[in-house]
């Protein structure tokens, strides 16, 4: 039960260790890339030798039982290396980082020494690592993803890593700060690249994981306006699982009408904005009820919640709730140039759709076998949703609220933020797990 | 006994409104016999004799022998595969409503949710039989379908089945939550109304066609289509071939839809222009007597009672504006369905008998027809002369032999 009441999954070991100040020099940003170039060398000089001492390392593993400690330091080092200097490049740290990989650097990895692993996930290493893979794909990004062969190509630019540099490098040039969201989601992707290849390496056998919450210390408690109220309890049917995609199938028509008439209010609304300096409250509780709505649809269909959603976005019904702020008065400037505005957003919000749809297959797999979605996933995907409706929100002008782009402490959900949407005490959620007047079990914004 | 003599009780208790609740069904009753006549009659003269037809005496033994075991082993697998669905539905009508704490979708959202999840077990159940018939079909060369392929096709179209579901549901649970214990009465006319709209539309819904391209057919097509009477009915052509190698051809729509498709395997030179004369000539025949427009006549002859019979059985939990009472819908529907197959296929059977009469009217060409039905046969594998009971449950055209039967009856008509 104990469990339950935190939404955070127990801490790994291969941890990431953050003493960011946020603060950014304009002039080493803006030549960050070219700054980087004798890293980039290093590290490709670095990460071949490394390979020959992985290859070394998994014969040593699998004959002891455990890394030789030599083996296994040298090993750690290149792994912290890399993290520093990616860290570095995708501006979650400011310092020029050393080329040694020596501890103290502000977005540094804390890597157990060696301990006993299990004989048969060494010699399966390679394949257990793929599932991960994907996860580090759409974190990490995957830059040689270009390089198709013959008459097809991929070009997959994606990932959350490049994203937040992209958006980080304009902003510190106008701030001369990295934005908190930001800096905290390229953190998420570090910390998961870490355990990747600390797992992958043979460092630990704990494998990685994908919980955000677990990923960054010290997230922040946020009331933002457009908010996520989690009451999932992970547990999944396997029939409902196995037949997803066709469950949903009713939603994403009723969705895609639904979506018409709320183009054109919100089209509406961003006259009645403009003009008046909020939305009115009309256009505000209908946008809202398929905000909310199109979440229940979205979470239902990537498995971030179980139950089969109602067709009308009743507030306080489902187990994935978007919260939506009563309306506000918001700046007419902001609401002008709202589509330019989103454009930053609607970029990350590519980099978590892959995340999500990622989370969503291999989540499929995992729920099938055992009827429950491992707590990690469910949380990398709620963080992917949350951050896509706060730039729905956005778009659709319900608020002004720039949206998060990194994780956020649970139990920000519990505060009191007024919600048009909150369920009153007597309402309650109609039949979801939570119960009528369930309090929300966790919340990730 | 309790349960009647209630009933009894009521009926004592009211017995003016009982007599006019019986005269009604009475009316319903005749009306329902009337239409169901209407919709019988058939162009194919009364009373005609077919001669005997000895099967040895058109295919060989080996033959006959073969396609004998290929249709035995599907027709079996068929069997199964209805016993494990009436299975299957049973135990999703005592169990099912179980699944309803995985809804948060109020009553009919959860409804909708319990009818797809019936669909999805059926599915599950019948894969095996599926299995087994494409791995039948494949072994015998009829079948060009990889079992994945024919896994993931098989899924997909659960996606349709799953929207016609709902739709559905949301119809008859939102009519359930008004009328309550009359739902059906006004259910079953919109389904029919429905059925008509998708009879309508349904040779939009029929993949990977196109127009007829070879002139010396299409211009045949437009021959017969004048001489049965429909001129203007268009033929198109579906590419079937990567996946069978069976022939085949169907009618559909009415008014402006109305359209024959002809399977690419029936024009890729197996079949010489008069045989695929008498095809054609068979599904204007269809067409010509308005058969798809009487399928939706019967489905609503079908539907008026089986919606009532739904009604009467989900009773006990609720009735259908109850999403517990789905399963037990689904179940009671299905079985009906089951139930009736034997008489929709003696209705299909008619139907076919008269599109062949049409045909041989239309083309004068008894040894096309005659051929035609061989080869059918030969390339299909069909059985011409299956045993009875495989008859009377799954077959919905006459036999082979009872086909080139009419094809001599025709015949010896037209000799005097």
């Amino acid at each position: 039960m104990a469990a339950e009441q935190s939404n955070a999954s127990p801490h790994h070991p291969v941890r990431l260790l953050l003493v960011d100040d946020l603060q950014r020099n304009r002039l080493t940003v803006f030549f960050r890339l070219i700054l980087s170039i004798p890293h980039f060398i290093w590290i490709s000089l670095w990460g071949l030798v490394t390979l020959v001492l992985v290859f070394i390392n998994w014969f040593a593993t699998l004959i002891q039982g455990r890394s030789p400690a030599g083996l296994h330091r040298l090993i750690a080092s290149y792994v912290k290396y890399a993290i520093h200097f990616h860290a570095y490049l995708h501006l979650a740290a400011e310092p020029y980082p050393s080329f040694d990989g020596s501890p103290g650097y502000p977005v540094d990895v804390e890597i157990p020494p060696p301990a006993a692993q299990r004989r048969l996930t060494v010699l399966f290493r390679l394949i257990l690592l793929l599932p991960a893979l994907l996860i580090v794909l759409v974190l990490a990004g995957n830059p040689n993803s270009g390089a198709g062969t013959g008459r097809r190509s991929f070009s997959y630019t994606g990932g959350l890593l490049p994203g937040v540099a992209f958006l980080g490098w304009f902003a510190i040039l106008a701030q001369g700060r990295m934005p908190r969201g930001l800096r905290d989601g390229a953190a998420y992707a570090l910390s998961y690249g870490a355990q990747f290849w600390s797992y992958a390496f043979l460092l630990t056998e704990h494998y990685p994981d994908s919980d955000p919450l677990a990923a960054v210390p010290d997230l922040p408690v946020r009331e933002d306006p457009v908010r996520l109220d989690l009451s999932d309890d992970l547990r999944r049917s396997r029939l409902t699982v196995f037949f997803r995609a066709l469950l949903a199938l009713p939603h994403l028509i009723w969705l895609e009408l639904w979506g018409i008439i709320a183009l054109l209010c919100a089209i509406l609304n961003w006259f009645a904005t403009l003009f008046a300096g909020r939305s009115p409250e009309g256009l505000h509780r209908f946008l809202a009820a398929y905000l909310r709505y199109y979440f229940h649809v979205v979470s239902f269909l990537y498995l971030i919640a179980n139950p089969f959603p109602g067709f009308v976005g009743k507030a306080g019904s489902y187990p994935f709730e978007v919260l939506v702020a009563a309306r506000e008065h918001q700046n007419r400037w902001k609401t002008g140039f709202r589509v330019i505005l989103a454009i930053p957003a609607l970029l990350l919000v590519g980099a978590y759709s892959a995340l999500v749809f990622v989370v969503a297959v291999l989540g499929w797999f995992s729920s099938l076998a055992r009827g429950r979605m491992p707590r990690g996933l469910r949380n990398a995907g709620a963080l992917a949703l949350r951050y896509h409706a706060q730039a729905t929100g956005y778009l659709l002008l319900l608020t002004d609220a720039y949206p998060y782009g990194g994780p956020i402490a649970e139990g920000a959900a519990h505060e009191t933020v007024p919600a048009i949407d909150s369920p009153s005490p007597t309402e309650g959620p109609g039949g979801g797990p939570g119960g009528p007047g369930a309090k929300p079990e966790i919340g990730l914004s | 006994m309790s349960g009647a003599r209630a009933a009894w009780e009521r009926v004592a208790a009211r017995p003016l409104r009982s007599a006019l609740a019986c005269a009604l069904l009475g009316v319903l009753t005749l009306l329902w016999v009337l239409a169901a006549r209407a919709l019988w009659h058939s162009s194919v003269p009364a009373g005609m004799h077919l001669p005997h037809v000895d099967p040895r005496s058109v295919f060989s033994r080996s033959f006959l022998t073969s396609s004998a075991s290929f249709e035995r082993f599907l027709v079996i697998d068929l069997l199964l595969g209805d016993v494990a669905l009436v299975v299957v539905l049973a135990l999703y009508a005592r169990w099912g409503d179980r699944l309803m704490r995985e809804s948060a979708a109020g009553r009919i959202g959860t409804g909708m949710m319990l009818g797809m999840l019936g669909f999805a077990v059926l599915w599950l159940a019948e894969v095996p039989f599926n299995l087994a018939a494409v791995w039948w079909e494949r072994k015998h060369g009829i079948s060009h379908q990889g079992y994945l392929a024919s896994l993931i096709a098989s899924f997909l179209s659960l996606g349709g089945t799953f929207l016609f579901v709902s739709l559905a549901l949301l119809i008859t649970m939102a009519i359930a939550g008004i009328l309550r214990r009359w739902w059906w009465a006004l259910a079953a006319p919109i389904f029919a109304a429905l059925a008509l709209l998708s009879t309508f539309l349904s040779v939009y819904l029929i993949p990977d066609t196109h127009p007829l391209r070879s002139e010396p057919t299409a211009a045949d097509v437009r021959r017969l289509a004048r001489i049965e009477g429909i001129a203007g009915t268009k033929a198109d052509v579906q590419d079937v071939k990567r996946q069978t190698t069976a022939p085949n051809a169907e009618s559909v729509g009415f008014g402006s839809t109305r359209r024959v498709v002809l399977w690419d395997t029936l024009l890729d030179g197996r079949f010489d222009r008069r045989e695929v004369d008498v095809v054609v000539a068979h599904e204007l025949g269809h067409l010509a007597h308005d058969h798809p427009l009487k399928r939706v006549g019967w489905l609503a002859l079908f539907l008026l009672p089986a919606a009532a019979l739904v009604a009467l059985f989900t009773r006990g939990r609720g009735g259908l504006g109850q999403p517990e009472a789905v399963p037990i819908a689904l179940f009671v529907f299905v079985v009906l369905q089951l139930l009736t197959m034997p008489l929709m296929n003696v209705v299909s059977r008619r139907e076919e008998a008269e599109a062949d009469w049409s045909a041989l009217r239309a083309t004068h060409d008894p040894t096309a027809a005659r051929a035609l039905f061989r080869e059918l046969a030969l390339a299909s594998r069909a059985n011409p002369d299956p045993p009875t009971w495989s008859y009377v449950l799954y077959e919905d055209h006459p036999t082979i032999v009872q086909r080139i039967a009419m094809v001599e009856a025709w015949q010896a008509r037209h000799a005097h």
